[in-house]
């Protein structure tokens, strides 16, 4: 196997884009900008499934109008993992059978969190078991189903308001439920090569471990968190600023685990206080003070876990009381 | 030579050019002479056979394929479209629930226009759970854009399947085709079933070439964007609605060429049992044509003028060659294996539509529709009495009941 | 342009535009409280956001309606109604620099509207500025109409209710009665002090310009395009179509560009930009108020902004911004490590006009459409 290319600096990163300007996204979509990176990383040898969702819809919504410079398809909103999986079986029949030739082609899903870490959890692990060498699954986590409007998904982190948890005069807190944690639900599974975690920063992270996974020679997961100017009511400038705060404070946490062995690809030194990340959203403005506190207690906590983990370089589920 | 020396000789002659395979198990051998590519595999009743069939078929290298067990109903038929975009040959299946499951993708399937066959085990929707047969399950995907086809054994189930791939697969039709076979009736019961040769399937069925394969050596194709509805809505489903006109003559053709090269013979879109002096027209589908035929024989000896009609395309819905077939009728009954509730005459799907096919029809027969709902097996006197009661409503001039419910314990039928 | 539904004439539409997002909740409460004034003076009111602009997106310009019918509405308001005709009695402008680009819809701003029609801009710039920028860059056609300026959130964060009762003077389909009497019966009766002031402070003008006047006639005349008539057998006839349809300066010429159903090809498909191409098919210059410029001099050459824009908006050799995709996000100018890219006013850049009313996301209702 050859190594992968990684990016060492800007410079090492293709300057084409295959997934070009042109598209309805927000100002400052950090979706968007994920899967420009991710292409980057992919190259023209790929194939993109595309579920519904904001990279469904503003990427398309007139007619004549295309930013994909690689061979792109629309799978239903949890059907991410299956269409992966149909996409890469025919590659490799086809080319055992010699109806095409034989060459490395990519196969990418890029699903929103929504669709993939809800209705779409059972397809996406049924395609974490089919091994074909070329195989990525990247969530794009902006936190909610942003495309209808805001609602909470099961990746929606607690005390965030949306349309289907809002803040009011007798529910306060907002969205109740804790984060799920999709990428450790994965790492679980048998026959998965690489599984990461990644934001928008720092700047070379993503792409790297998109090349990594490639060449992983199996099935693979990025969770990639992000930052949603509409979803988290923030300016559209400060998207790459929140992907920073959220490793600089905990929330959020990347990492990497291939071959049994894990590691994290930030630490915080030190950890700053929740709030730092919180008060820059205005879909935690309800908040008030304890709760950002409780907040803080339990992200503390689970550091224990992480921290634990990658001096073992082994897994362990974190765990903390919810808030 | 005895006599039962020579009968065992023609026998030994006939018997290695057939086999005694179940419907299941004959489709799984059309899929194999396909040369299928990708098939995508969930078990449920009572379609499940095909599937451990094609299984141990791939296992024992008879052919090569992709075999994927899917997480679901949904995964599978997903599977199977984007295999199919790719450029694959795909197959796939599903009964009762399982379909009902898959309906996201059953539907986008049609309307992205990908050829993908599927097998359709008819069984009875939950709630409660049932494997007895109704046609509801794949009926409610009728709509779409799907070609929808009813076997009547086993036999005309493998050669439905291998004629399906030849016209979902023509440039001009490029829809997905249903082989629709009666749960348990064709699934479960194995026959002689007589097999096309595989020199003579390839004669058949040229390689399947998409136009514009999702693939990077061809291009960068984007299918299915998002759109504006004002600037390009009803143009899109106007080319689903051409496919589906120009299936027709596709249908026919491919018959034709069936018959000349594999040498066994149907009619393209429906089977006439003694129409052509027939007063009482019985029209059906699937496996229960033959107990139809069967009971008409019986009452023809007691001089009673009975034809049957088997319709073997739901969709495209052969209004032409129905409304020729029951022109001289006076009465025509619909022995129909679905319900609507709350349709027009709370009536079922097969007579809505035949009701419909006949309503510009010069001579307009009396109708009714004799439902047999809830997996209860029909006896032929249910056959013989529909048609009692049409030869009453002959007498009387109209038809007092429309809707029976023969097999409904209780029913006065 | 033809009427093409003759039923509008007897409607009174009101076209809202504002950027998605920081606009939603202003253009929410307007559109509803000037519903609520149609139906309380006796008349069928409808207000909505315009469907295919939902979800709204953040800077891409969205439009809301209020229809009021005399006084009945009989036809059914199809949530995605194009300037086709001569429809619009009012258009409100919640953020001034939609007027130097585009509508939501890829339209001029009087694109749809009456020639009688009235026009309220929140803005800081003056009625001479104004009526300049729209002779220039938003009219196809004749406007004998009135103009009413002001600076919304001198009066209220909300600039919902100044816009209104700057409409309500210049706009005789509407009393100020009926107005404060929406008012009181949205639960916004501490609105009416503020609201009877900018009734009493703003001053609509008469504006006369002739069809020669506005330039956009005249380019629209120039650049006419013509339909391609070949079945979509593959890329490079697509192409056509896609090339075509973008030089389109108009909805309705877009419209004339979309192949019948004869010409396309089955299945879905389109074709995506051949490597080191951009989307022809849409661009996105509507969205950006703010633009970036980029200081050569300070600039070392890091690539970090090319790398780091959504939308692929900045030339990674030359480290220039492609002002047909740049959205005015802001990123570029933030992550840049020798502070070399500045944000300034994108009607400053393209017109040099100074603008002061600026709305931000700290203005912003946290209201979503869906």
């Amino acid at each position: 196997m050859t190594e992968p290319l990684i990016a060492k600096t800007v410079r090492d990163v293709p300057s084409i884009d295959l997934y070009t300007s042109g598209h309805r996204t927000c100002a400052g979509c950090g979706a968007a900008l994920g899967y420009r990176l991710l292409l980057k990383a992919a190259g023209l040898n790929t194939v993109i499934l595309g579920p519904t969702g904001c990279m469904y819809v503003a990427n398309g919504h007139q007619f004549l109008s295309s930013p994909y410079s690689v061979p792109w398809y629309h799978t239903q909103l949890g059907a991410g993992g299956a269409a992966g999986v149909g996409t890469a079986a025919a590659f490799r029949i086809l080319m055992m059978k010699g109806k095409r030739q034989k060459e490395d082609v990519n196969v990418i899903v890029y699903g929103g969190d929504g669709g993939t870490g809800d209705m779409g959890l059972s397809g996406l692990s049924m395609a974490m078991g089919y091994d074909y060498k070329r195989f990525l699954y990247v969530l794009y986590d902006n936190e909610s189903y942003a495309n209808t409007g805001i609602q909470a998904s099961s990746m929606t982190p607690w005390g965030a308001s949306t349309t289907f948890t809002p803040a009011g005069r007798v529910k306060k807190v907002g969205n109740a439920r804790m984060k799920k944690n999709v990428a450790l639900i994965i790492a679980a599974h048998p026959g998965v090569r690489y599984v990461a975690t990644a934001t928008l920063h720092p700047p070379l992270d993503f792409f790297n471990k998109a090349k990594k996974a490639l060449e992983a020679n199996g099935p693979s997961f990025i969770h990639l968190l992000v930052p949603c100017p509409k979803g988290w009511f923030t300016d559209p400038k400060y998207t790459l600023d929140l992907s920073r705060k959220a490793l600089e404070t905990g929330l959020w946490v990347s990492w990497e685990y291939e071959n049994g062995e894990f590691e994290l690809s930030y630490v915080p030194k030190p950890r700053k206080h929740v709030k730092e990340y919180l008060r820059m959203q205005k879909r935690f403005q309800h908040l008030t003070e304890d709760k950002i506190e409780e907040i803080e207690r339990a992200t503390a906590k689970e550091w224990g876990y992480w921290k634990e983990m990658n001096e073992r370089k082994k897994i362990i589920l974190p765990w903390a009381a919810p808030p | 030579m005895s006599a039962s020396k020579k009968a065992s000789k023609s026998v030994m002659k006939t018997l290695p050019k057939k086999f005694m395979w179940t419907g299941t198990r004959a489709i799984a051998e059309a899929v194999k002479l396909a040369d299928v590519d990708v098939i995508a595999a969930y078990p449920i009743r009572p379609y499940t056979g095909v599937m451990n069939s094609l299984a141990k078929m791939l296992a024992d290298g008879e052919f090569t394929a992709e075999i994927i067990g899917a997480d679901s109903e949904h995964s599978q038929f997903e599977i199977a479209k984007h295999a199919s975009a790719v450029g694959a040959r795909t197959f796939v299946g599903s009964s009762g629930v399982g379909l009902a499951y898959a309906s996201e993708p059953i539907i986008v399937t049609a309307l992205g226009q990908l050829p993908v066959v599927a097998m359709a085990g008819c069984r009875s929707l939950d709630d409660p759970g049932n494997f007895g047969m109704e046609w509801n399950d794949v009926l409610g995907f009728r709509d779409h854009g799907w070609l929808m086809a009813w076997a009547k054994d086993a036999q005309e189930a493998l050669d439905m399947t291998l004629v399906a791939y030849k016209v979902s697969e023509n440039q001009k039709v490029l829809l997905p085709s249903f082989v629709a076979v009666d749960g348990a009736a064709i699934t479960h019961i194995s026959v002689a079933v007589e097999p096309p040769t595989k020199d003579g399937v390839a004669r058949f069925l040229p390689p399947y070439k998409p136009i514009h394969p999702l693939d990077p050596i061809y291009g960068p194709v984007t299918k299915a964007q998002h759109i504006a509805p004002s600037l390009i809505g009803p143009e899109l489903r106007r080319v689903i609605d051409q496919a589906m006109k120009n299936a027709s003559g596709v249908i026919e053709e491919a018959w034709e060429t069936y018959a000349d090269i594999i040498g066994r013979e149907y009619p393209a879109f429906l089977e006439q049992d003694h129409t052509g002096d027939a007063e009482i027209v019985l029209v059906t589908m699937g496996a229960y044509a033959k107990d139809a035929m069967y009971a008409a024989a019986k009452l023809r000896e007691q001089g009673i003028k009975v034809g049957v009609v088997r319709i073997r395309y739901f969709r495209p819905f052969p209004k032409k060659e129905l409304s020729k077939a029951v022109a001289k009728a006076k009465a025509v009954g619909v022995l129909d294996f679905s319900y609507s509730f709350g349709s027009a005459d709370d009536s079922s799907v097969l007579f809505n539509e035949v009701r419909s096919a006949l309503y510009d029809s010069v001579s307009k027969p009396l109708l009714m529709d004799f439902m047999f709902v809830g997996g209860r097996e029909p006896a032929i006197e249910h056959f013989e009495r529909s048609v009692k009661l049409l030869k009453k409503s002959i007498e009387k001039g109209k038809t007092e009941k429309l809707v029976w419910w023969p097999t409904l314990r209780g029913e006065d039928a | 342009m033809e009427n093409v539904i003759p039923e509008n004439d007897q409607l009174d539409w009101v076209i809202i535009h504002g950027r998605g997002v920081l606009n939603t909740g202003h253009a929410g409460t307007f559109a509803r409280t000037l519903a609520t004034a149609g139906v309380l003076s006796g008349r069928e009111s409808y207000y909505y956001m315009r469907y295919d602009d939902s979800p709204e997106r953040d800077n891409i310009p969205m439009i809301f309606y209020t229809v009021i019918g005399n006084p009945k509405i009989n036809i059914t308001l199809h949530e995605e109604v194009e300037p086709l005709g001569e429809i619009f009695s009012a258009i409100v402008v919640m953020e001034p620099t939609i007027m130097v680009s585009q509508t939501s819809q890829r339209a001029l701003l009087f694109d749809g509207a009456k020639k009688d029609a009235v026009l309220v801009v929140n803005t800081s710039l003056s009625t001479e500025e104004v009526t300049g920028l729209v002779k220039k860059r938003c009219l196809a056609q004749e406007w004998h109409g009135k103009l009413v300026t002001l600076r919304a959130r001198k009066y209220d964060a909300n600039i919902a209710f100044p816009l209104l009762a700057a409409l309500t003077k210049a706009w005789d389909r509407v009393a100020l009665e009926d107005m404060l009497d929406a008012l009181d019966s949205l639960g916004y009766s501490n609105k009416t002090d503020m609201f009877r002031r900018v009734y009493s402070d703003v001053e609509p003008i008469e504006v006369h310009i002739n069809a020669q006047e506005a330039t956009m006639a005249r380019t629209r005349k120039a650049e006419q395009c013509i339909a391609p008539v070949k079945k979509i057998t593959d890329m490079k006839v697509y192409r056509t179509y896609q090339e075509a349809a973008a030089k389109a300066s108009s909805y309705a010429e877009r419209m004339k560009m979309m192949p019948s159903w004869q010409q396309l090809p089955a299945g879905l498909i389109e074709f995506g930009p051949l490597p080191n191409k951009k989307n022809v098919g849409f661009t996105t210059s509507f969205a950006r108020f703010l633009r970036p410029t980029i200081n050569k001099k300070k600039c070392s050459d890091c690539k970090m902004c090319s790398l780091n824009c959504p939308d692929g908006a900045i030339d990674y050799n030359r480290v220039e911004v492609d002002l047909n995709y740049c959205k005015g996000c802001g990123i570029c100018a933030r992550t840049c490590p020798s502070k070399a890219i500045e944000m300034m006013s994108e009607l400053l850049a393209a017109e040099g006009l100074s603008e002061e009313e600026v709305t931000t996301i700290e203005d912003a209702l946290v209201e979503y459409g869906y």
